[in-house]
């Protein structure tokens, strides 16, 4: 009985986190207005669309390194056609500390011309993702190069990026603004918050608040100035709280440089002609498309695997070696066995 | 790719960037799996008429230097997405129309290599093989397989493939043949196509064997308005013998009125004519013992004979049934006569002719009858010597309905003794059914070549599927859903069973009346006449 009373408890504490009881409270703890819900009209856009994402697989381990899958690319739409998808790189990732500088040099220096980035970081998983996420950057890069003026480059996630990778944002953004390419970054997730006495998830809440204020209708709105608990900002750009479709109440933290702010709407608006596919209604459909076809599945994983393994097997290693040097504990709690 | 993708960027002349592109087309009309019994491609979901896929049709996969030939079994919806995603429309529609298409599952048929020789598979092609429809030069090697006794064209879905036809093998006739249809799907259409070219390989000197057709409508001979018959191929006339019932059509020049002697009737023919009770069959089967075989039926019909079957233990009313039976068979059948056509028959069918014996308007007993006496004729004298020489030809005895005398438990051992025994005498049966599930299992696996033209019942395929030499039990949809005129032939010498479609006779007459001379069919070469 004790433990339904705590069920109840909590049940009670996510509805409080969860839960928003009309949209007075909201407007007022946010400073945001009825009227800071900008609605966006579809509009033709004749122009292409690139979708970059990334993903990355763990294949093996062991205390002091980590060997991953990385793959990132991009998916290129012409109105609602997909014309290509460009798998820029898709190699296997040695995550060891000492090996960092070497790994990550070659790609800031040639690119973005960058030197003396400190990417010290011991713990894997990150230095995995960072490794992505540069990855990342170039198929962006190599999106510019492919695009024109006019063109929109989405990208899979947030500008809010961990500080060293900053400077290779700015070169990005540079770049994209010469060139006259939208660049916008759409997040599924965001930790975005809200709330004096508990956090409150921003984005859900905001898109209830314009699903009401704006019924049927896609929409946007600039966080500039509202009081909300972002990230540490300077990343060069603006955050929006953006609904594409309004067939769905859904809603994405959309990033933008600053030298779009004067367009988002513009560009907004193109995109919502193109985010309302049965595939995967209210989401940019490029980015659902790049998703599907630049993730790396678990089959494919395991195929990695399996054939890395086998390598390993003929430089001399047994089996047993392999196993005993590769042991994750937790393998033998789980009953479960890697290789 | 637009202009602007093909230059060179910057970012790949680092040689960091190994950049790999996919692009529209190139997800479809490839081999995504499955094993190598079953081949899957998948194809565009919203193809046109002429581009859809259809069950039957043959598709080719190149890899390396083989052509694997795949025939399609079934023909499924699918997509990339996992579940129900695409059954529902939400939003505006689909965007991403290379990602749901149609799945074709496809039943591998063998390999083709680059010298044009065909052997059956014992690998898969590499995945994402290419996959296109086999056109007529993936489809040669069936040209050099082929027989000599054309029938139609190599079929590929709903499509001609006019350069190939298709063509039966004399040598396999007395190895039994079966065409098997429901009523309209084209079977006489067929037996005429088949016995016109059998008139012309005899004119051509090129003849293996005869041809005995019973037709008991008359619709072969003449034909029936519009409608041709074999009489219609003036160019290859001298290959048929033509012998009837009818008296107005045995007046014309040509056609042969038809006689059978009493000597040539047995006793175990008029066996086939009625339902005998136990005590009946007994006088009957005490015939042949009690009077001399070539006079039994004029000796029965005496008082004397009467008297010497009740002698032998019949009781009169047994004897008087049989006897009043006789006499009305006798009666109803003008052409038993004194003279006979048989030896007649027998002689051309030695010389590899078209004998048809036309009966229009006889009864359904009487004609089995006549059948009965003519087939055990023949096989008799075949079977006196069977090392007669090159020059006696094989023989091949078409039965129409032919469930009436095949059939599990029909007392008509005769043309069991046909299938079961013929071929070691060079005498096959051409049974004509569209009922073979009513045909005994171990009779019809004695058929080497099948003429399948449409079945709807479900017991008929399976009948089929289970007795024939060919593996016919993937075709199960295609046999369904064929076309009048449409067939699938299974037969020796072809690796597989072909779909075709049977020429449409009036259409084959014009074309051999055509017919250059010179270009001449060979043995085992069948080589096209095409305009």
């Amino acid at each position: 009985m004790g433990e339904e009373r705590r069920l109840s408890m909590v049940a009670e504490l996510i509805r409080d986190h969860i839960h928003l009881e009309g949209i007075d409270q909201y407007l007022k703890s946010t400073g945001i207005k009825e009227s800071d819900f900008v609605p966006i009209k579809p509009a033709d856009f004749s122009g292409e669309i690139f979708a970059v994402d990334g993903s990355n697989a763990a294949l093996c381990g062991w205390t002091t390194a980590r060997v991953n899958l990385i793959r990132a690319g991009y998916a290129v739409y012409k109105g609602r056609e997909w014309q290509r998808t460009a798998i820029t790189f898709d190699d296997l990732f040695l995550a060891d500390p000492l090996l960092c500088q070497s790994n990550f040099d070659p790609y800031l220096e040639h690119y973005f011309g960058l030197t003396g980035i400190d990417l010290q970081e011991s713990d894997l998983d990150r230095l995995s993702s960072y490794y992505r996420e540069m990855q990342e950057y170039l198929a962006i890069n190599d999106a510019l190069d492919h695009a024109r003026p006019g063109d929109i480059i989405l990208y899979d996630g947030s500008f809010e990026v961990f500080e060293p990778l900053r400077a290779v944002l700015s070169v990005i953004f540079h770049r994209a603004s010469e060139r006259e390419v939208a660049l916008l970054a759409v997040s599924k997730s965001s930790s975005l918050s809200w709330g004096q006495e508990i956090t409150l998830p921003f984005v859900q809440h905001t898109a209830l608040a314009g699903s009401q204020l704006y019924p049927g209708q896609a929409w946007c709105l600039s966080l500039k100035d509202k009081n909300l608990a972002a990230g540490q900002g300077g990343w060069g750009g603006q955050s929006y709280v953006v609904c594409f479709c309004g067939q769905t109440s859904l809603a994405f933290r959309v990033d933008a440089p600053a030298y779009l702010s004067q367009d988002m709407v513009a560009i907004l608006g193109n995109l919502a002609e193109h985010s309302c596919s049965a595939e995967c209604m209210g989401y940019p459909h490029a980015l659902f498309r790049a998703h599907r076809d630049i993730r790396i599945t678990e089959q494919e994983a395991a195929g990695a695997r399996e054939r890395l393994l086998a390598r390993l097997m003929e430089t001399g290693m047994t089996l047993g070696q392999i196993r005993m040097l590769m042991l994750d504990y937790h393998d033998i709690l789980e009953m479960k066995s890697r290789f | 790719m637009d202009g602007e993708e093909t230059r060179d960027p910057p970012s790949e002349r680092a040689g960091l960037l190994e950049r790999r592109v996919m692009e529209k087309g190139e997800t479809t009309y490839r081999i995504v799996s499955k094993n190598v019994s079953e081949y899957h491609f998948i194809v565009p979901y919203d193809l046109s008429e002429e581009e859809r896929a259809e069950v039957g049709q043959i598709f080719s996969v190149r890899d390396g230097s083989l052509t694997y030939l795949a025939r399609v079994l079934d023909i499924e919806h699918s997509s990339n997405y996992d579940g129900h995603w695409d059954t529902t429309i939400k939003g505006t529609n689909f965007f991403d129309s290379d990602q749901i298409f149609n799945r074709v599952v496809a039943e591998p048929l063998g390999c083709v290599n680059e010298a044009g020789g065909f052997r059956k598979s014992r690998t898969l092609p590499t995945k994402f093989s290419p996959v296109k429809r086999a056109e007529k030069e993936q489809f040669r090697f069936l040209s050099q397989v082929m027989g000599d006794i054309e029938v139609g064209y190599l079929r590929n879905g709903s499509r001609l493939v006019e350069e190939i036809p298709v063509a039966l093998h004399s040598q396999a006739m007395d190895h039994h043949m079966g065409v098997f249809a429901t009523t309209g799907m084209g079977k006489s259409n067929f037996m005429k196509v088949f016995a016109a070219s059998c008139m012309r390989l005899y004119v051509r000197g090129d003849s293996n064997f005869g041809l005995l057709i019973v037709d008991p409508h008359g619709e072969y001979l003449k034909g029936k308005g519009q409608i041709k018959g074999l009489t219609h191929l003036q160019k290859y006339r001298s290959g048929l013998a033509c012998y009837s019932t009818d008296r107005q059509n045995a007046s014309d020049p040509g056609v042969e009125e038809l006689a059978i002697s009493e000597e040539e009737i047995f006793p175990e023919d008029i066996a086939l004519l009625y339902e005998w009770s136990p005590p009946q069959r007994d006088a009957l089967d005490a015939i042949s013992r009690i009077f001399d075989s070539r006079s039994w039926l004029e000796d029965i019909k005496t008082a004397e004979g009467m008297a010497r079957m009740m002698q032998e233990g019949f009781k009169d009313s047994t004897v008087s049934v049989l006897v009043r039976r006789i006499k009305n068979e006798l009666e109803r059948n003008q052409y038993i006569k004194k003279r006979s056509s048989l030896a007649n028959i027998l002689a051309n069918l030695k010389k590899g002719k078209v004998v048809l014996v036309d009966i229009p308007r006889m009864a359904d007993r009487s004609e089995l009858f006549l059948l009965s006496v003519i087939s055990r004729y023949i096989l008799d004298e075949y079977k006196k010597d069977p090392n007669e020489g090159e020059s006696r030809k094989n023989c091949l005895i078409t039965i129409e309905e032919a469930q009436r005398v095949l059939g599990a438990g029909s007392n008509t051992s005769r043309f069991e003794s046909i299938a079961r025994e013929g071929r070691k005498f060079g005498v096959g049966l051409c049974a004509i059914t569209q009922q073979p599930k009513l045909i005994d299992k171990q009779l019809l696996s004695q058929f080497n070549t099948l003429v399948v033209m449409g079945l709807g019942d479900r017991n008929d395929r399976r009948q089929l599927e289970e007795s024939a030499k060919q593996d016919l039990s993937s075709l199960d949809i295609e046999i369904q859903t064929l076309e009048k005129g449409e067939a699938v032939v299974s037969t020796l010498g072809i690796p597989f069973p072909v779909p075709a479609r049977i020429h449409r006779y009036e259409d084959y007459l014009s074309r051999l009346e055509r017919e250059a001379p010179e270009r001449t069919a060979r043995k085992g070469g069948f080589k096209p006449f095409l305009e």
